[in-house]
């Protein structure tokens, strides 16, 4: 799914570090002895190291990047994230980090690329954290699934309580999409095929109180954990996302997941964000990536909700649920 | 938001531009850098926005002799967008019996609650509309094209238990011959996906559809142009549907879509009712896309809301000052008839960015709604004469209607202040408000309020 980005990147970082390496060369002074840096006192090793440069003093070829120099390079980078489909505030935000690192710093011949490479890097393993599993060891935990229409809540939900049920979890699942046709139907399926159980009310009726009556039932049960599937909403929806403010308040979930489905643009952030506002969001799941070939959604919503990432949807089959690895999607990237 | 605050970009630029005495390139150029921005930001396929910036350039610095209104660079961008969707609106024109439309699309975007909405929206202009359920992968999917045509009285053709798309038409062919439109729903489908294309084919075979129409959420971003494109390659796509468009995107996949398929957009889902629908107009998308506002819509449903003569009888007693509680509730009652105040307020120019804190309409239309049930709970004398409303009768609505006090109160101060305001109108101020609103006279102000 990052093909295309890594491919881009890779691309206009040559051409990046090309322009740097060609701006035109300057001859500074090795840094004085006013200008380096105090080193803490316990390490020892670094104070050493700069000792020995103060000695030699030599004079060192090096480049200097200015403010204006690094807007023009930037722009060709600017061009691939986005044909990613990156949101603009996550690249406003890797611009930060380049100009934080590259501007009026000292770059030595040869290295820019690295460098580059690194900033990047930087910029996007601090959107990317890694995600830590829930224990699940507080019964029944209560996991609230939230998004927009048709990105792929219930389906998430089906994969997700597949993947417990392999790792010895109960689960009972809550019809709180009260709104949509055959939503219900469509759980029941999904539950009839995992072999756990939906509680359910009619259409139209109290969200909310499905999701109260599941909880109760799994406590009553002595089941592990509770999914509740809501109906789909436009986060531009004031009363939609009360409605779900108030499924919270009722059901009082542990965590709350927010499915995001892996095609949608700019609008990502909007989303996430809105959601976040309105519930907090846990974690994210992000469906659809397989069909994904850009991979930009996955890093506006990391940064938006600043929350891990937990699974990507990758396929139509119950199975196809990735645990989403930072090391592997950045290794995909860079 | 984000994207208003494009718009606002975009908009101070233009105004920039038509402010200053000459056509100035560097004003220009702004204006093409907030117009890229704009619509990278609203999802359009990045190469195709350089692409159109590169020949607005153009189009404008050919055209500079005789550049003397600076009116001319507005248009010349604005056209530049209007034929990226398709000079005209283009509309969907059933004939004969058997008339078929397919819907395709990726998984999510909306393809089932478009087929109901279609249905519903050809019904209610009188032809016989058939749905056909072709999704038998989705679990449930069947069910849902049922409960979704039982809503709106559509005939469903589904075979639950069927797992073969092109086993249902076969099933179906002879029985769907009788009716006057067919809306096949098919299964959400990664178009890069080599099973999942060569099953579409086989169906899109059988079926032989007049109308292939490609759904896109307004909110796909820059995939959407290798999507429309092997959908394009597999089929012959004959327009596209843009569904969420009631969400905070812009819908410029669907933009990216129109170049790739070479077809406009034909429809719009502008929420999540069977009745959210609309024929596209290129025009009025276009000025959504931009973030600028959208009169044509809204005189349209204004139009369609209010009959004529009522409104020359509204406008009358308006400026005469002799308004009373019934004009108001009709005036109330049209305008919840035209949608949602958002809906509303994102129409009108100057409107659709301004800084109303998020949820003030929603609070606004609550409001619309109790002031309704307090008038229902007034006498026909004190609609008529609001001034023999005293502390007792105030009591007593407030009772009969379930509201306090307070309630009833207020809405006689809002009566008070727009007939004050209707009074003041029928002076110079008027015309000034209604310059400032865009309104070019009397009539169309009717149609607003």
């Amino acid at each position: 799914m990052f093909g295309s980005l890594k491919k881009k990147l890779k691309e206009s970082i040559r051409v990046f570090s090309r322009k740097v390496e060609q701006a035109p060369e300057e001859v500074v002074d090795a840094p004085k002895d006013e200008e380096i840096p105090k080193v803490v006192p316990d390490s020892g090793k670094k104070v050493e190291k700069v000792s020995i440069i103060r000695r030699v003093k030599k004079r060192v070829v090096e480049k200097k990047l200015s403010a204006s120099d690094l807007e023009s390079i930037f722009k060709p980078l600017e061009l691939s994230l986005l044909e990613s489909g990156v949101a603009f505030e996550v690249i406003a935000r890797v611009r930060k980090e380049l100009e934080s690192q590259m501007v009026n710093k000292p770059i030595k011949r040869g290295k820019t690329e690295s460098i580059v490479n690194k900033a990047l890097e930087n910029a996007f393993v601090s959107v990317l954290m890694r995600p830590e599993v829930p224990s699940f060891k507080k019964k029944p935990t209560v996991i609230m699934f939230v998004g927009v229409n048709g990105a792929g809540k219930t389906t998430s939900l089906a994969k997700f309580c597949n993947w417990l049920k392999k790792r010895k979890k109960s689960c009972v699942l809550a019809a709180s999409d009260t709104f949509r046709a055959a939503s219900i139907e469509q759980l029941e399926k999904h539950a009839a095929k995992l072999g756990v159980r939906v509680i359910k009310h009619d259409y139209g009726s109290d969200a909310a109180a499905v999701a109260y009556d599941a909880v109760e039932h799994a406590r009553s049960k002595g089941i592990d954990v509770v999914l509740i599937d809501t109906a789909g909403r436009s986060h531009a929806d004031v009363n939609l996302m009360d409605e779900l403010k108030k499924i919270k308040r009722v059901a009082k979930p542990d965590y709350i997941f927010f499915v995001g489905d892996a095609l949608v643009g700019n609008d990502a952030v909007e989303q996430a964000e809105s959601f976040n506002e309105a519930v907090g969001i846990d974690f994210s799941m992000l469906a659809k990536a397989d069909v994904d070939q850009k991979g930009g959604a996955i890093l506006s919503v990391a940064y938006v909700t600043k929350k891990p990432i937990l699974f990507l949807g990758t396929g139509q089959g119950y199975d196809d649920l990735e645990v989403f690895d930072k090391d592997k999607i950045l290794k995909r990237i860079f | 938001m984000v994207l208003d605050r494009l718009g606002d970009s975009l908009k101070t630029s233009i105004k920039k531009l038509l402010g200053s005495a000459l056509v100035d390139e560097k004003l220009v150029e702004e204006i093409i850098k907030d117009i890229q921005r704009a619509l990278i930001q609203a999802d359009v396929d990045v190469k195709l926005v350089y692409k159109l910036s590169n020949s607005i350039r153009k189009e404008i610095k050919g055209a500079k002799k005789g550049f003397s209104k600076k009116e001319q660079v507005v248009e010349v961008v604005y056209n530049s967008l209007v034929r990226l969707v398709g000079t005209k609106g283009v509309k969907i024109q059933p004939k004969g019996k058997g008339f078929t439309i397919l819907l395709v699309g990726l998984f999510g975007s909306g393809k089932t609650t478009t087929a109901a909405k279609l249905a519903k929206f050809y019904m209610k202009r009188g032809y016989r509309v058939a749905l056909l359920g072709l999704d038998t992968f989705r679990p449930a999917a069947m069910e849902q094209l049922e409960q979704l045509g039982m809503s709106i009285n559509a005939t469903v053709f589904v075979k639950k238990g069927e797992k073969k798309a092109d086993k249902v038409v076969k099933e179906f062919a002879k029985e769907l011959k009788k009716f006057d439109i067919v809306i096949a729903d098919s299964a959400g489908r990664d178009a890069l996906d080599k099973e999942l294309v060569k099953e579409i084919k086989g169906v899109n075979k059988m079926l032989n559809p007049q109308e292939t129409l490609l759904v896109m959420p307004a909110d796909i971003g820059q995939n959407a142009k290798a999507q429309a494109q092997a959908f394009s390659d597999a089929l012959k796509v004959s327009g596209v549907v843009v569904t969420r468009m009631d969400g905070t995107a812009k819908g410029g996949g669907a933009l990216t879509s129109c170049a790739v398929t070479r077809t406009p957009v034909k429809l719009i889902g502008v929420g999540e009712k069977v009745e959210d629908i609309e024929e596209f107009e290129p025009k009025r998308f276009i000025s959504r896309l931009l973030g600028m506002g959208d009169l044509e819509t809204l005189l349209e449903r204004a139009k369609e809301s209010f009959d004529e003569e009522k409104a020359e009888d509204l406008a009358k007693k308006m400026v005469s000052g002799k308004f009373n509680l019934i004009d108001l509730r009709e005036q109330l009652e049209g305008v919840s008839k035209m949608g949602s105040l958002s809906k509303l307020t994102s129409m009108i120019p100057g409107f659709g960015t301004a800084k109303l804190p998020k949820g003030a309409l929603e609070v606004q239309e609550e409001k619309l709604k109790m002031f309704k049930i307090v008038m229902d709970s007034m006498t026909k004398e004190e609609l008529e004469r609001p001034e023999i409303i005293n502390s007792v009768r105030i009591e007593r609505i407030a009772g009969g209607s379930g509201t306090t006090v307070k309630d009833v109160k207020e809405l006689l101060t809002q009566y008070r202040q727009m007939r004050k305001l209707m009074k003041g109108m029928s002076s110079g101020k008027m015309k000034k408000f209604m310059k400032q609103f865009g309104i070019k006279d009397m009539r169309d102000l009717e149609r607003l309020m």
